[in-house]
């Protein structure tokens, strides 16, 4: 076995195994109840990874029967993302009910904005694609079509994830740890997924430098996800030091003379 | 090869403004070591003043038109600039009450949860008054309300009264900032 080949298996399986730790960490931790969306999400991957592994291994190689799997696995495993972005956005505004109109109304136009911008660039991608390894039609439009959803699926969820970003840094909310963790992780890999895809639809390189650099990105997200998961929330200690005597007299001034009005 | 160049470099900026945001999550740490620091001081009667439609109406009539649009353009400015101050020591309070929420007395964490979530709607006010007064200098004629937002932060700071009096009762008010 060719030391890229084994590169390839390394970043096909390793992933998967370490996504087991986090499973195992959200299980100890009671963050499956918190978060049963990208509790839901892992699992699925998991399964994934081991169905395309027996199908590759078993029944098609990476033919066209591995191609279809691989596109309704996407399918559902893109599905369970928007779920979680959803859970993102909702573990948010659960814990500050005064913004939370807000919130659902940015949730509704970003993803109206974003949709709107997917769609142009889906319109607007070339139809032909890099030389596949089968002749075959269908594989080859099937194969396109999911690079294309994906992307546009890419742009979604970064878009997403970058709002929500925003809005908590203009709200200056604070994030609990796992949650920032899972958003951090899916963000990047949205937006690397967005740039690869682009890269793959546009650029005639082999599918198997995409394939790897995307794989590699992925093994990344899932060390985020273990970082803030495993890793217990930091212990927050707070205590109001006192202020200098004439900073203490201005801001006395000030609300008294504030409550006054 | 255009469009791909264009769509890396967005993926890029988007990569980068996530690690950016990601980075820094919020204010500093230190906001909460020296809140009064952080803060601005807000002359709530001036911004009244400023967002008064009785008083751009008295200079509407007692001036000439250029004069008056001149003038509105000044007093718009100026309530931006209170309206960005109230919004940055709504978020110093909101940081404040976040980390107060947490505390073992229940009074004070619940004093502290009012006091996040009228923060959080006058950081919510400020950002839909600004683009308003922004819009009022670009055209001084028209009507433009923000007076609510001065009643926001006087109930904010009410707040910040109450939860300094339940976690310091012998020191007074000042210590909770």
């Amino acid at each position: 076995m060719s030391a890229s080949v084994m590169l390839f298996y390394y970043l096909w399986i390793a992933p998967h195994v370490l996504e087991g730790i986090v499973l195992f960490a959200m299980v100890r931790r009671g963050l499956h109840r918190q978060f049963p969306m990208f509790f839901l999400y892992i699992s699925f991957e998991i399964a994934q990874c081991f169905c395309l592994l027996a199908v590759s291994r078993y029944v098609s190689y990476f033919g066209q029967v591995y191609i279809q799997v691989y596109a309704v696995g996407l399918a559902v495993s893109t599905a369970i993302r928007f779920a979680v972005i959803y859970e993102l956005f909702c573990h948010f505004f659960r814990r500050y009910p005064a913004i939370s109109g807000a919130g659902k109304l940015l949730f509704r136009g970003a993803s109206l904005a974003l949709l709107l911008m997917a769609l142009g660039l889906a319109v607007s991608a070339p139809g032909n694609t890099p030389a596949a390894s089968l002749n075959d039609a269908t594989y080859v439009a099937l194969r396109t079509t999911t690079f294309a959803a994906d992307r546009a699926v890419s742009i979604l969820q970064g878009g997403l994830l970058i709002s929500l970003f925003l809005f908590s840094r203009y709200f200056v909310l604070s994030w609990r740890s796992p949650a920032f963790g899972i958003a951090l992780g899916m963000g990047t890999f949205a937006i690397a997924e967005f740039a690869t895809t682009a890269l793959r639809l546009y650029v005639p390189i082999s599918n198997k430098v995409f394939d790897r650099s995307a794989m590699g990105i992925y093994h990344l997200c899932v060390l985020i996800w273990i970082l803030y998961v495993v890793r217990p929330e930091p212990e927050f200690r707070f205590e109001l030091k006192s202020l200098p005597t004439y900073d203490l007299e201005i801001w006395n001034q000030e609300l008294e003379r504030l409550l006054q009005q | 090869m255009i469009i791909t160049l264009i769509l890396v470099s967005v993926a890029s900026l988007a990569l980068g403004l996530l690690i950016r945001l990601a980075k820094g999550r919020g204010l500093p740490g230190r906001v909460l070591e020296n809140p009064a620091e952080h803060m601005r001081a807000v002359d709530l009667e001036a911004f009244r003043n400023l967002v008064d439609p009785d008083e751009e109406e008295f200079l509407r009539t007692n001036l000439p038109s250029a004069e008056f649009r001149r003038i509105q353009r000044e007093r718009l400015r100026a309530a931006v600039e209170y309206v960005s101050c109230a919004a940055q020591n709504a978020a110093v309070l909101l940081r404040l009450a976040d980390a107060g929420r947490r505390s073992s007395d229940p009074a004070t964490a619940e004093a502290a949860e009012k006091l996040v979530q009228n923060a959080l709607r006058l950081r919510l006010y400020a950002l839909q008054a600004i683009p308003r007064l922004y819009l009022g200098m670009v055209l001084p004629g028209a009507r433009i309300s923000a007076v609510g937002i001065a009643e926001r932060y006087e109930q904010m700071t009410r707040l910040v009264v109450l939860l300094g009096c339940l976690q310091y009762p012998t020191r007074g008010v000042s210590a909770a900032l």
